[in-house]
């Protein structure tokens, strides 16, 4: 077994210094954000991406196509559901009640994609479309319009506890990596062929990394309704494509079996510390725009080519 | 003539199946919906898909290639824009439109070279290059979309208007004329050929010496090109830019792509497939209407849909049968 290490192999350097250098910028430009006082709020600003990037790694790593578009409207949906449903018009708050929910929604959503993916076999980009625009037509449904309240518990999540949902998740994967499935998931992403004919079972691989998945999406769900304060049923979308460029940026990789949680982390806060920046100086949207996508390319190109020059030299 | 027809359902069933759907989703308006299924029907679901069939069509070649292009939106939206800002600015119109389109080529291009040169996943690259692109128009433009559109653009894609006696809008002959230059770029030209061997296997295909740069900068050029003609013909359509009109292309191309039977992971299918399912995903939003589906309802129904129908034909083998 292998201790969950961060491994920088030279893939990821250029992904890892933009994020250095970003860090180092926000701490001298806008030190207050890091104080012991505002840390608490800032980290439960960047843990809805954080938590979407981590919903997006598991069917990466899974390769052979592996990708989940749905994590987004499943973020969305747990919002409407928690918030508006059960906390606003149920009236229960308990959050006993609410975090099983919040995590058995996502795992629900997950275990379908995957049973989809591994069972009918359509390709996973395809299969979590389908949910993709099932569950973002599903959430207006359910909440018309934006709107609800938070129980006093959730709230905390965008405040003192921001970091819980985080290590939560993160323990999660710990556990998950001590199960020969991780390496199976892993194994498998490197070369379906091989996986099968050793006997491993497929199937199970691919339903496991889209439930897990789904289980991170339900947990992000959770962080963007503190964040957020109440329900509204469009504001999940965006976080599909966000969580899946977060984790490549961070250096997992598109084709499977390489990366992991770590990665994706720093992937994240990549793009939270950019956003963060120039949200602080006050540049236009458009601008955040351009530099979000600049950096996106460029950190995944540089990598890119990184990577090229690696395989040269060790072709050599 | 007809033996190479049935050969043609034998080689790809998907697009019978798909062809079987769309009479079927008709059937179920015209049974449901009083006053569906007239002239005004064929001339609605027409002239909407053929929006969707020209922004799709660059879609098409890069799903063959392998890749996907979710620049699309972005650069709907830019066209959009860009051109009725030059135009409200004085400069004629089709010189505004051309600009745009050679600098939409420019982009696609570059998409290209950027994933090709750094082995890097077209997905990641087209989000990125789009967001900054649609971000670079909106600051130019400070995000107030400004101008309009020629009279003559808006009866080009106008559902009243007439091709001298035939009672379409041109935009339909337009889409038409884009689709038979698909159809002999796929089947009848070297290109086509590349781009499939492409698709198949790129090491054999490179050991064939084709040459990866060109043919993804052609289609990716080609994917953008055609996504900035769909946005100038926007345009037209709503009279007033607006940098989002291309949001809901970022799924719908795809799908489109998908719905006919061309394969997303590359090296079969073909156009008169994305015509079908350009067809299928613009009748079915017009019966869902019908029916009085708001448009969440919608979203739900055709994400059901759209599994159901790639499960009808879009399966892959087992792995057993790939080792």
């Amino acid at each position: 077994m292998t201790v969950p290490t961060f491994r920088p192999d030279a893939t990821v350097l250029f992904g890892l210094a933009v994020f250095v250098v970003l860090l180092i910028i926000n701490l001298v430009v806008n030190p207050s954000s890091f104080d012991p006082v505002n840390l608490p709020s800032t980290i439960g600003f960047a843990a809805p991406i954080i938590l979407c990037a981590f919903a997006a790694t598991p069917s990466l790593l899974m390769g052979n196509g592996g990708i989940d578009l749905s994590i987004g409207p499943i973020m969305g949906l747990v919002n409407v559901v928690v918030v508006y449903q059960f906390a606003t018009q149920w009236g229960v708050t308990s959050a006993g009640v609410l975090i099983p929910l919040a995590l058995g929604l996502g795992a629900l959503v997950g275990l379908v994609n995957g049973l989809i993916v591994a069972f009918v076999r359509i390709q996973p980009i395809v299969v979590t479309l389908g949910t993709y625009l099932v569950c973002a037509g599903l959430s207006p449904i359910i909440a018309p319009t934006p709107g609800g309240t938070i129980p006093d518990w959730l709230a905390t999540l965008a405040g003192p506890l921001s970091i819980v949902p985080i290590v939560v998740a993160g323990l999660l994967w710990w556990g998950f990596r001590q199960m020969p499935l991780y390496e199976h998931l892993m194994a498998y992403g490197g070369d379906e062929r091989a996986v099968f004919t050793t006997g491993i079972s497929v199937p199970l691989v691919r339903i496991s990394a889209f439930t897990i998945g789904g289980i991170f999406a339900g947990i992000a769900g959770l962080s963007l309704s503190a964040v957020l304060g109440s329900a509204d049923p469009t504001v999940g979308t965006n976080y599909s494509l966000l969580g899946i460029a977060s984790a490549a940026l961070g250096g997992v990789s598109m084709a499977g079996g390489r990366g992991g949680m770590v990665r994706a982390l720093v992937g994240a806060l990549t793009i939270f510390l950019l956003q963060n920046l120039l949200t602080f100086l006050g540049v236009s949207t458009f601008l955040l725009q351009i530099a979000y996508g600049a950096v996106l390319v460029l950190a995944i190109a540089v990598n890119g080519q990184i990577s090229e020059l690696v395989k040269k030299v060790a072709s050599r | 003539m007809r033996s190479s027809l049935i050969a043609g359902v034998r080689r790809s069933p998907d697009i019978l199946i798909s062809v079987v759907l769309l009479i079927l989703i008709y059937v179920v308006g015209v049974v449901g919906i009083p006053g569906f299924g007239g002239e005004q029907t064929f001339k609605a679901v027409l002239l909407l898909a053929s929006f969707l069939g020209i922004a799709a069509a660059g879609q098409t070649l890069v799903v063959i290639l392998g890749g996907i292009d979710l620049s699309i939106p972005f650069v709907v939206g830019a066209a959009n824009v860009a051109v009725a800002k030059l135009y409200g600015d004085g400069m004629p119109f089709l010189l505004a439109t051309l600009i745009s389109l050679i600098v939409a080529g420019l982009f696609g291009v570059a998409n290209a070279a950027i994933s090709v040169k750094s082995n890097v996943h077209p997905l990641i690259v087209t989000l990125g290059m789009g967001t900054a692109l649609l971000g670079a128009v909106s600051l130019w433009t400070n995000g107030l979309p400004s101008g309009g559109s020629p009279a003559w653009l808006t009866q080009f894609v106008a559902i009243g208007s007439t091709t001298g006696p035939i009672p379409v809008p041109p935009v339909i002959f337009l889409w038409l004329l884009i689709s038979v230059g698909m159809v002999v770029l796929l089947r009848a030209s070297i290109f086509g050929r590349k781009l499939y061997a492409l698709g198949n296997s790129p090491q054999a295909a490179e050991l064939a010496l084709v040459r990866r740069l060109p043919v993804w900068a052609v289609s990716f050029g080609a994917s953008s090109v055609l996504s900035a003609v769909a946005g100038v013909l926007f345009l037209g359509f709503t009279g007033a830019a607006f940098a989002g009109v291309g949001q809901p292309y970022l799924f719908l191309t795809v799908g489109a792509v998908v719905l006919g039977g061309t394969l997303i992971t590359g090296g079969r299918g073909g156009y008169v497939g994305t015509i079908v399912g350009a067809l299928t995903i613009t009748l079915l939003t017009i019966v869902l209407t019908g029916f009085g589906l708001n448009a969440s309802l919608q979203q739900v129904v055709m994400g059901t849909v759209f599994v159901g129908i790639v499960a009808a034909y879009g399966r892959d083998a087992h792995v057993r049968s790939r080792v």
